[in-house]
């Protein structure tokens, strides 16, 4: 028969062992959830690019996992984000600001340790507006080397809100990460100099333009609202067209590895060829480029120059569906 | 102790016209104030249940609150000043600072959570901070003589359309106006000053901690010569706490208190309090459709404060805010019976229209009025929004002072 002080502690520890109470207030040693794996690598399967919202949900506590969000909109995510997701501003943070390029390797690798993501770390993004940035960020680190560890949320922030899972207003302390940043590798990024080849077929590439149908025929240079940041209209002679949105269901996930093969071998695009995407400032185009590049294993590249750099160059030849003169008729 | 002159406070309307609800029993009234609640709680669940109208349900309740604040408490930023000016009463004034002083607090709590470090080069996601520079002072002082000669600003006006105010519709289409003119000048003032004013957010410099210290010892020091200024404290009388809520006049400074903490929970939840972003994006609308603006605002939408963009939506959360704003403060008029529509005399008419024009310009060039770059600025800890009140009350004075001394203002 146990006396009473240890009848004590082993009701005490009853109580405490199986809800994982922990008096330490170390975020690493917080209870799990249900199912959480906590396992140095998170266990997604690691050939998918994508993680379910459901999976994130089960793995916000685990280890070496770094949940990041890129949206456009700003305060989105100060007034509630995915619970332990850092924020990164895509304008000023993954980009230079103010030359037109990337995120150079000093700023990336600041930018990289301070959110704590390391070559083996894995990487969740997602944002606002059906990933249009949390894709542009996942270009940019593809192209500083993290490429298979970084996922996309499939769904994005539209999904996990209308799924009403949990948000959170606080900021996580993450340990800064020793990640340094070589030269970004240009395997990645379609160049002008690469675009214009193509047009002039003297290169055997595909250019795939995702811009909406208006755009593309050349009906107008920008979306209505946007400034006309070009100064013709239409689109790089040799591409085609498929509107980015056609990869996507109306929940915000993205069509199935069938369906998108299928979506874009209907306009010839079937990876027997390079592909550069391409739109207006080379955003949009990267959420294609991670279907193409990482969901259907293509070889593609991101042309950031876009309808802004070509649209504007001088002497190079431009398809004009529509016939318009400066914009206008 | 002498009696506050009401100024406009309550309109007392010289011919009254038959209006719902206007001078009838106290059931009928209670009645239709209830009818409008239900009707505004209704409208915010609906919205809210819809995808992506969570943000405008809040806005819809926040603006109803905010109105009924506003109302029952009569805060009003030129009436108060009016009182101190020319009754010397100071406690309107001290309820105004109560409101900062709430606010300047709240919001450091928001933004510790939001930007734990303010040094960088980043500002707190759409706080109203705003360039500092001559077109500043301008602009308060444009809106502070368009708050003498209307008698009360934008935000006051609003609440008093609840009120069946007959100067309030003239002001706010003034205001219209007012936004228009401010359009056509905008490029001239932003290449010529606007462009180079700096954007200063006292925390970047100061931290949260000393900022917030700051801020409130400014207030404290603009508070220390108005106490002792105090009338003499009413004898305590028993009051029906129904009767406090929604008859009498609420004590300012309690208005004060709310308009603080309910600044800072819009700003978590929804945004900064504002009531022009709405009067300026359709007004801007409605501008560019008839031609009358130039083709690109240079620079407006990069600044912070009540974007003007131009909406393309219906409902807008600015919109709904104000909506609710004035939907509550009808509510609460017709309780507390002070809904006294009136026909508007010629000079109503003149006053609002000529005293609107300039508060619509004041608030196009200083990216707000009363309430979204003085209140929700100084808040942020934002030296425009400083700027912005200085210059705003010494407009206003040097107005009142001028139209007492011509005899066209009261």
């Amino acid at each position: 028969m146990l006396r009473k002080p240890a009848l004590l502690l082993t009701i005490a520890a009853g109580i405490l062992v199986p809800t994982g109470l922990s008096a330490a207030p170390d975020p690493a040693a917080k209870p799990l959830k249900d199912g959480a794996t906590r396992e140095a690598r998170p266990n997604t399967s690691q050939e998918s690019p994508l993680v379910s919202t459901e999976w994130l949900e089960k793995n916000l506590d685990a280890r070496n996992l770094r949940i990041v969000e890129v949206s456009v909109e700003p305060g989105v995510f100060e007034r509630g984000h995915i619970p332990g997701a850092q924020n990164v501003v895509w304008h000023t943070d993954l980009v230079e600001t103010v030359s037109r390029d990337i995120a150079g390797p000093d700023k990336f690798t600041a930018l990289a340790r301070r959110l704590g993501i390391d070559g083996d770390t894995t990487v969740v993004l997602y944002g606002d507006n059906n990933n249009w940035f949390a894709a542009w960020g996942a270009w940019v680190l593809a192209q500083y080397g993290l490429v298979d560890n970084v996922k996309l949320l499939d769904g994005g922030r539209k999904k996990w809100e209308a799924e009403k899972r949990p948000l959170d207003t606080r900021n996580v302390e993450v340990a800064p990460s020793t990640f340094t940043a070589q030269a970004p590798s240009p395997k990645l990024r379609a160049r002008f100099a690469d675009v214009l080849a193509v047009a002039k077929r003297e290169r055997d590439e595909q250019i795939l333009d995702i811009r909406s149908p208006d755009e593309f025929s050349g009906k107008v240079i920008a979306p209505a609202g946007i400034q006309e940041l070009a100064i013709r209209a239409g689109h790089i002679p040799g591409s085609v067209n498929i509107p980015w949105s056609k990869a996507v269901n109306p929940d915000g996930t993205l069509k199935s590895k069938e369906e998108l093969k299928a979506l874009y071998a209907a306009a010839g695009i079937d990876g027997s060829k390079p592909i550069i995407t391409s739109c207006r400032i080379g955003e949009r185009s990267s959420h294609s480029w991670f279907v193409l590049s990482r969901i259907l294993g293509y070889d593609a590249r991101n042309y950031d120059g876009s309808w802004t750099e070509y649209g504007n160059a001088v002497g190079v030849p431009v398809v004009n569906l529509a016939g318009t003169i400066w914009g206008g008729k | 102790m002498r009696a506050a002159p009401s100024g406009e406070a309550l309109p007392l309307p010289t011919r009254s016209v038959s209006a719902p609800g206007a001078g009838r029993a106290l059931p009928v009234r209670a009645t239709l104030a209830a009818a409008i609640a239900v009707g505004l709680a209704a409208a915010a669940w609906r919205l809210s249940g819809e995808p992506g109208g969570a943000r405008l349900g809040l806005s819809l309740v926040f603006g109803a609150l905010f109105g009924f604040v506003l109302q029952r408490s009569r805060f009003c930023f030129y009436c108060q000043w009016r009182d101190y000016l020319v009754g010397g009463d100071p406690r309107g004034m001290l309820g105004i600072l109560a409101a900062l002083a709430a606010g300047v607090a709240g919001y450091a709590v928001v933004f510790g959570a939001w930007m734990p470090d303010p040094s960088g080069i980043r500002l707190p996601p759409d706080a109203h901070i705003g360039p500092v520079g001559p077109v500043l002072i301008l602009a308060g002082l444009s809106f502070g003589a368009g708050m003498a000669i209307s008698g009360s600003c934008i935000s006051a006006h609003l609440y008093r359309l609840g009120e069946g105010s007959p100067t309030a519709p003239f002001a706010l289409l003034g205001t219209g106006l007012g936004f228009v003119l401010g359009f056509v000048s905008w490029n001239p003032l932003y290449l010529a000053s606007l462009s180079e004013a700096p954007v200063l957010w006292l925390p970047r410099h100061l931290g949260y901690g000393l900022s917030l210290a700051l801020s409130l010892a400014l207030l404290a020091a603009l508070a220390w010569p108005l106490l002792r200024r105090l009338p003499a404290p009413e004898a305590p009388t028993r009051i029906d706490p129904l009767r406090a809520v929604f008859v009498l006049r609420w004590p300012v400074w309690l208005g004060g208190l709310a308009v603080g903490a309910l600044g800072t929970l819009a700003y978590l939840r929804v945004g900064p309090l504002g009531v022009t972003a709405e009067i300026g994006g359709r007004s801007r609308q409605a501008a560019g459709a008839l031609g009358l603006l130039p083709d690109r605002l240079e620079g407006l939408d990069t600044f912070r404060g009540c974007a003007t963009a131009v909406r393309d939506a219906l409902l807008t959360p600015n919109g709904l805010f104000i909506g609710g704003l004035v939907l509550a403060a009808f509510a609460a008029a017709l309780i507390a019976d002070q809904f006294r529509p009136a026909l508007p005399t010629r000079g109503q008419v003149v006053r609002g229209l000529t005293g609107g024009v300039l508060l619509g310009w004041g608030a196009m060039t200083g990216l707000g009025c009363s309430v979204g770059t003085l209140l929700s600025g100084i808040m942020a800890g934002a030296v425009s929004g400083w700027v912005f009140g200085f210059a705003m009350f010494a407009g206003a004075a040097a107005m009142l002072w001028l139209g007492r001394r011509t005899g066209l203002l009261a």
